[in-house]
């Protein structure tokens, strides 16, 4: 990620730290905050259960953003990382009788930890080393939860009640519309502003050469470990989020198809940057019911070969995947990056 | 230049998705007087469980068809709303909320996968809820009001099984049971336990998780070979299954595997061979070639289109007469002038009496203290490639 | 001590089969640095063309199997032409994922085809089992040891004796020094994939010989990852220690232990063989500049 927009000069540190630089940046913003305050009122109940799978996988693909895209540490473990924060908030909902805000953060924190502990082999390992090593991490987090029937219950689904605060039952999507995009709003705030910081400019530098960030004087060992424990915290978050959200936890939720899924948000969305984390979590969560509403459509067109027609979605859904990224490898945030610089310089090339 | 061409490209992929999408859920049809009734179907046709989903899906699909054709429920045709889930449960949260959108008064879910995410929902939601997932946990109206069991639980699947070892083996014998490592495995196995020790069976009884993607189950078969275990009960679906056949035949292990219902079909047979030969099913509905009289809807109907139901086998009648008592329910309603609704099929359900499936199953029966249909399941033994009757109902 | 032949011998015959189809991963890796997310699905398709070939067509096994070679050459130049040869010079992160994307198109057109039920293919490994020594093997996993082992000793040798091979070693090593003294990169890395495509198609067969063809056979490609990584990544004599120290751990713990521990018990040990060496057994350190 540049660290600013072409275009666009600044004279002092301090303008080039701001979060927005031109006015068109805070006109964008006065939309975005529009948009989501108007959203639930806008669309139907379906796409409300959508937005809502949205604003939790927002979450989620920040954290992992600010591991493999701002740190440079590939994992396959967030399903696992997701896991964790499920089951330990409603184990603690449940079993320790604590409200639902405390085991939310409860869970976070443990979740953090246990990422910092499996970030361990990260100080060894790296690349495609690394990404195996957290595929590990994920298989042995998905067997601890189907084992240790103690605390987790073994395979059997957790069912938690409905969530309650101050004798109000959040029962409808509606109603944890507000609670998802609160959180998927403080994880954007969060997670930009993380970059503006000493330590989320160490995340980057030793993505982008350990070895040089350790010679200026960055503890390369500490910032791993603590890029692991942010990033799994998000993810606790996520997890925390969807337990309470579905009422329902199963470790068949937190496959490594979830870790794949995930990965491939940021990458479609765009590798390092907060923004295409947003645009990926959207893009991705929308796609597989775009191709349910295109099946039907080919059902009724193609009555005929209907049996053929969930092996065309899962070709579409490849095929869509394949050719965004043959067609723009950095994902959905450089083509937003890319309009913007060319309206900015119209009627220049550049 | 080249970078524009291609942020236009994949704008434009981009710009055709949005547009497929903007068409919106279709209004509902569901209660209104004369109008169609509108289901919910969530269906694996294409995820981890496709091989048997598919059939079992053209099942309900295939009911549905032949019962509009035949001039429906007095006259009022039932509507499907089928959509492939692919086995991932954010997917079937959003389906079921399209469904719920579009005013439907039941959903047919499938796998443990959707029946456990969804058992909260539809009972906020109050629409009645059958799946192919038979956990015993789903048939307590007081924890699951609106989930209805269509078939004998796993666990009485399991009861059934231990009782005939026990008869079979003659008194005193070993079990090893094999299951899947999900909560659709672990299901029947802690119950198959107390059924052992509160009948005092002269049983012992073992498990043995099977790790999914093996190429064999030889380690496992060892360990259940130095427990002394004679029989084999299966729970899992049938490829795996049909591999522990053939290794138990390879390593000429005196074992005879029982298989409970989602490995008990032509799949196994199909697969395992030779090796398939002399095993146990218990299978709660009735496989083709049973002659039972309530097959003969469903194979005319095949027929009617090309195609036959010993190709489709026995999981197509699964789904029809799932599908069958759904709509036997709904009749129920039609016909006393009752407006059809999610609560109102619960308690027809409920109240009507048993449903008649023509000997595919046992008369299936729910009452407002059990969401258990039926008990009995039939027990079949695999000789020269076909399933042959050992039992028609054996109960628990 | 039975048992624990028994184990052994079941744990080697997965190993090698382990190792067989870890050898494609190895094979594009090492000419192309990239990791193929769809290598399970090239097994699928190798599986499903030899079935279709065998039983839809009739044709002999031997034929069969010479189609599903042709096919899988055709399918690994195509996809390295079309789908490999753009994302060149991109990021390895997204070039796996557009291997992920892969893995749905040919699943996908697997389950267009030939539907959902698994097949059965006729054996044609040899039936029947051999008693040794108290252990029972059957031959058909005496036959996969022995074709495992052919074809690693044969790839071993091609990367070693033969032009080629050589030329794909000398890519691996330095993409911009091999243009300079001729080697055509391009030719390489379609050589790559279609070499990788190929000897998913020997492991595809030999899979579906002892489990049936189903869709299943796809996440065999994820069960292989701690084998490449144990070995190297870009070590062929590394696939076949990690496979076999992959399939036996697999079988004892399966043996030993039991409770679905089988499942685990690889990744911790891949997790603490990685932490002494970081990369795999017999993998190539890269050894880092500033």
């Amino acid at each position: 990620m540049p660290a600013t927009a072409t275009g666009v000069f600044h004279r002092s540190y301090a303008s080039e730290l701001r979060l927005r630089h031109t006015r068109a940046e805070k006109a964008r913003l006065v939309l975005v905050a529009l948009l989501v305050l108007t959203l639930p009122f806008l669309v139907s109940p379906y796409w409300l259960t959508i937005v809502n799978q949205i604003g939790i996988a927002i979450v989620g693909a920040i954290g992992l953003n600010i591991l493999v895209g701002y740190t440079g540490q590939i994992s396959l473990g967030q399903g696992g990382f997701l896991a964790v924060g499920a089951y330990s908030s409603a184990i603690l909902h449940l079993r320790g009788d604590l409200p639902v805000p405390v085991s939310i953060a409860l869970a976070v924190l443990t979740t953090a930890v246990i990422g910092a502990l499996f970030g361990i082999p990260a100080l060894r390992l790296k690349g495609l080393y690394l990404a195996i090593a957290t595929l590990a991490s994920q298989e042995i987090i998905l067997f601890t939860v189907r084992t240790w029937d103690a605390v987790t219950g073994g395979t059997d689904a957790i069912s938690l009640p409905r969530l309650e605060m101050a004798g109000f039952v959040f029962r409808k999507d509606f109603h944890w519309y507000w609670i998802i995009a609160g959180f998927a709003v403080l994880a954007v705030i969060t997670g930009r502003n993380l970059f503006r910081t000493g330590l989320g400019r160490s995340f980057m530098a030793v993505r982008d050469q350990d070895i040089a960030a350790s010679a200026m004087g960055i503890d390369v060992t500490k910032t791993k470990v603590l890029a692991f424990a942010i990033s799994s915290a998000y993810a606790g978050l996520a997890g925390a989020l969807t337990a309470h959200y579905t009422g329902i936890v199963t470790w068949e939720r937190f496959t490594l198809d979830v870790s794949v899924l995930y990965l491939a948000i940021i990458i479609v969305g765009g590798l390092g940057s907060i923004a295409g984390s947003v645009y990926g979590a959207v893009f991705m969560i929308t796609l597989p019911a775009l191709i349910t509403r295109f099946g039907q459509d080919l059902q009724s067109a193609w009555s005929e070969a209907a049996a053929k027609v969930p092996a065309v979605q899962v070709i579409v859904f490849g095929l869509v995947i394949v050719l965004f990224l043959i067609f723009e490898p950095r994902g959905l945030n450089r083509i937003w990056q890319r309009m913007k610089d060319y309206i900015r310089f119209w009627p220049f090339r550049y | 230049m080249k970078h524009r061409m291609r942020t236009t490209l994949a704008l434009a992929a981009a710009a055709g998705l949005t547009l497929t999408a903007c068409g919106g859920p279709d209004a509902g049809t569901g209660g209104e007087d004369g109008g169609p009734i509108a289901i919910g179907v969530l269906s694996d046709l294409s995820g981890a469980t496709a091989d048997v989903g598919t059939p079992y899906s053209e099942g309900i699909r295939g009911y549905v068809d032949w019962l509009n054709a035949n001039g429906g429920i007095d006259g009022r045709d039932l509507e499907l709303k089928l959509n492939d889930y692919a086995y991932d449960v954010a997917r079937a949260e959003q389906l079921y909320s399209q469904y719920v959108n579009e005013d439907v008064v039941a959903i047919q879910g499938w796998g443990t996968a959707d029946t456990e995410a969804l058992r909260q929902k539809v009972a906020q939601d109050e629409l009645p809820f059958m799946s192919a997932s038979y956990a015993e946990t789903l048939v307590d109206p007081e924890e699951t009001p609106y989930n209805f069991v269509v078939a004998t639980t796993y666990s009485d699947q399991m009861r059934v099984a231990l009782d005939w070892i026990s008869e079979d083996a003659g008194g005193e014998s070993e079990v090893a049971v094999f299951h899947h490592d999900s909560p659709f495995g672990e299901s029947p196995v802690a119950d198959g336990k107390k059924h052992i020790d509160e009948k005092d069976l002269d049983l012992g009884y073992k498990s043995y998780a099977m790790p999914s993607g093996a190429t064999d189950y030889v380690a496992q078969l060892g360990r259940a070979k130095s427990q002394g275990a004679e029989y084999v009960v299966i729970q899992n679906v049938s490829s795996p299954a049909a591999v522990v056949a053939k290794n138990i035949a390879q390593q000429n292990l005196d074992m005879k595997i029982v298989c409970l219902n989602w490995c008990s079909d032509e799949l196994f047979i199909k697969l395992a061979g030779d090796a398939a030969d002399g095993h146990v099913m218990v299978q709660p509905f009735a496989p083709p070639n049973s002659g039972a009289s309530g097959l003969e809807d469903a194979a005319q109907h095949l027929e009617s289109e090309g195609g036959s139901l010993e190709q489709k086998g026995l999981h197509y009648t699964q789904g029809w007469y799932t599908m069958h008592v759904m709509a036997e329910g709904i009749r129920h309603l039609v016909e006393n002038g009752t407006e059809v609704t999610g609560p109102n099929l619960k308690q027809a359900l409920e109240e009507m009496g048993p449903v008649d499936t023509g000997g595919v199953t046992q008369p299936v029966e729910f009452s407002a203290e059990s969401h258990k249909g039926v008990d009995g399941t039939g027990i079949y033994e695999v000789s020269d490639g076909e399933m042959t009757e050992l039992a028609a109902e054996a109960t628990p | 001590m039975t048992e624990f032949f028994q184990l052994t011998l079941f744990g080697l015959s997965n190993g090698a089969i382990l190792a067989l189809a870890a050898l494609g991963f190895v094979l594009i890796y090492k000419a192309t640095s990239v990791i193929n997310f769809a290598q399970g699905h090239f097994l699928l398709i190798g599986a499903y063309v030899f079935y279709a070939a065998m039983l839809v067509f009739g044709f002999h096994w031997s034929l069969a199997i010479l189609i599903g070679v042709a096919v899988a050459i055709a399918l690994g130049v195509l996809v390295e032409r079309f789908i490999l040869r753009p994302m060149i010079g991109e990021d390895a992160i997204a070039v796996i994922m557009v291997t992920i994307g892969l893995s749905s198109v040919l699943g996908g057109g697997v389950q267009f085809f030939f539907g959902t039920s698994p097949k059965q293919t006729p054996q044609f490994l040899p039936s029947g089992s051999l008693d040794i020594a108290g252990a029972t093997i059957p031959y058909s996993r005496l036959a996969a040891i022995a074709i495992a082992a052919v074809v690693l000793t044969a790839f071993t040798l091609f990367f070693t004796r033969s032009r080629h091979g050589i030329a794909m070693r000398a890519v691996a090593d330095d993409q911009q020094a091999s243009l300079t003294i001729g080697i055509s990169v391009r030719r390489v890395f379609a050589l790559a994939w279609a070499l990788a495509a190929v000897t998913a198609v020997i492991g595809g067969i030999l899979l579906a010989d002892l489990t049936g063809v189903s869709a299943n056979l796809a996440g065999f490609g994820l069960v292989v990852f701690p084998v490449v990584i144990l070995g190297g990544l870009d070590s062929v004599p590394g696939t076949i220690v990690g496979g076999v120290i992959i399939g036996l751990l697999v079988q004892y713990s399966a043996g030993y232990i039991g409770n679905g521990f089988e499942q685990v018990v690889p990744f911790i040990v891949l997790i603490a063989i990685l932490m002494v060496r970081p990369y795999g057994l017999f993998g190539q350190t890269r050894i880092e500049r500033v």
